[in-house]
């Protein structure tokens, strides 16, 4: 498990130095997200304790937001001010998203496509990975 | 007398230097907030995230402590953002067969909803006069909250902002995406899967889960795939602009 620790804190340190010498413009948890899944890709193998480690820290990932999303305090002012255009593209803005890429998606999109069969426990995966 | 009203003093000065309350406190916050989301039946107005960060407002100011204080604190938790997005990488890795099976329909989704999500919420925003601050903060509304804060970052957004509006964003989205699959005829649900985790990212997987196992996959998919194109892209544009 260390190991994988390891992993994941040396792919987020190269996407730091990325970051901070100005080599990518890409916040550098996502550098070491396309970095970490390029590495998988090339060994072709998950190792266990990875999917363990992403699957027990995945499940909290929103709680990981509340220090940050506290901090909109400081703004409820500004907040308050732009109430009308920030709920109206919001809620606006999703509507249209939801509509056009779906209406799109379905005219264009599912021509050559087809449903893999589930394996056993896919779905128990799936609802762990999912979070804020 | 003094000797303990020192001793009383050493030790606050301990834990006010040592982030243990503010980090104990969110920890509970959100152990209760997922308790009274579960009670609600997970239903997205019940989010999570967003209760216990009305839990911990409600508390910072009842108890009149600065929130400077409490980020401070409270940290420790937000450094684990970082690994955790980092992390990510396995979710999508584990459904590199459903990517390579129907690639034409994922790629076509994110080309469609990847500019819509952006352009709609900043064209309406700045239509109704917002402030360029809260234009960029809407910005990365879409993508999910670890991902959008680095991109606000980026591009000049406010960061604590950019996470209420993205969970805003993934409530609604969770909301209205099956409303709208069916008011548009649309039940292919690799289709409302894929819509609803582009728009509405985490939030709106979760609500997909609810539909069937293969909206489910489909949008845990579009969540990743736009999260990581939407970070490529967006400073790129930018800059250019």
């Amino acid at each position: 498990m260390l190991e994988q620790i390891a992993r994941v804190m040396f792919w987020l340190c190269v996407g730091e130095i990325a970051a901070r010498s100005g080599l990518l413009p890409l916040p550098a948890p996502v550098t070491g997200l396309i970095l970490l899944y390029a590495e998988l890709a090339v060994r072709k193998k998950l190792p266990d304790d990875l999917g363990i480690l992403a699957d027990r820290v995945l499940q909290f990932l929103g709680m990981l937001f509340v220090p940050a999303g506290v901090g909109v305090i400081a703004y409820l002012d500004l907040l308050k001010a732009e109430a009308v255009p920030i709920l109206v593209a919001v809620i606006g803005g999703t509507a249209i998203t939801l509509l056009v890429t779906a209406m799109i998606a379905s005219r264009l999109g599912s021509a050559r496509a087809k449903i893999e069969p589930r394996k056993p426990g896919e779905l128990e995966e799936l609802a762990r990975d999912v979070s804020t | 007398m003094s000797a303990l009203s020192h001793l009383t003093d050493l030790t606050w000065a301990g834990l006010a230097e040592k982030p243990v309350l503010e980090t104990g406190a969110t920890v509970f916050a959100f152990l209760a907030a997922t308790r009274i989301s579960r009670l609600g039946g997970n239903h997205p107005l019940l989010n999570p995230t967003l209760l216990a960060i009305i839990l911990i407002s409600l508390g910072i100011e009842a108890t009149h402590i600065p929130y400077e204080t409490y980020l401070r604190g409270a940290n420790t938790i937000h450094f684990m953002l970082g690994p955790a997005v980092v992390l990510l990488a396995v979710p999508l890795f584990r459904q590199r067969a459903t990517i390579r099976a129907s690639g034409r329909l994922i790629v076509v989704g994110l080309a469609a909803g990847l500019p819509t999500g952006i352009l709609s919420a900043v064209g309406i925003a700045w239509a109704l006069g917002a402030s360029p601050q809260t234009i960029l903060s809407l910005a990365p509304k879409s993508v999910t909250a670890g991902i959008a804060v680095g991109i606000s970052e980026q591009i000049g957004g406010l960061q604590t902002l950019t996470i209420v509006l993205v969970i805003m964003t993934g409530i609604t989205g969770a909301v209205l995406g099956p409303i709208i699959a069916r008011l548009a005829r649309i039940d292919d649900p690799r289709v409302v899967g894929l819509t609803m985790g582009i728009a509405s990212h985490g939030i709106g997987t979760a609500r997909a889960l609810q539909i069937n196992e293969v909206a489910g996959a489909f949008s845990g998919l579009g969540m990743g795939l736009n999260g990581v194109l939407t970070a490529i892209l967006l400073p790129l544009v930018c800059k250019l602009l």
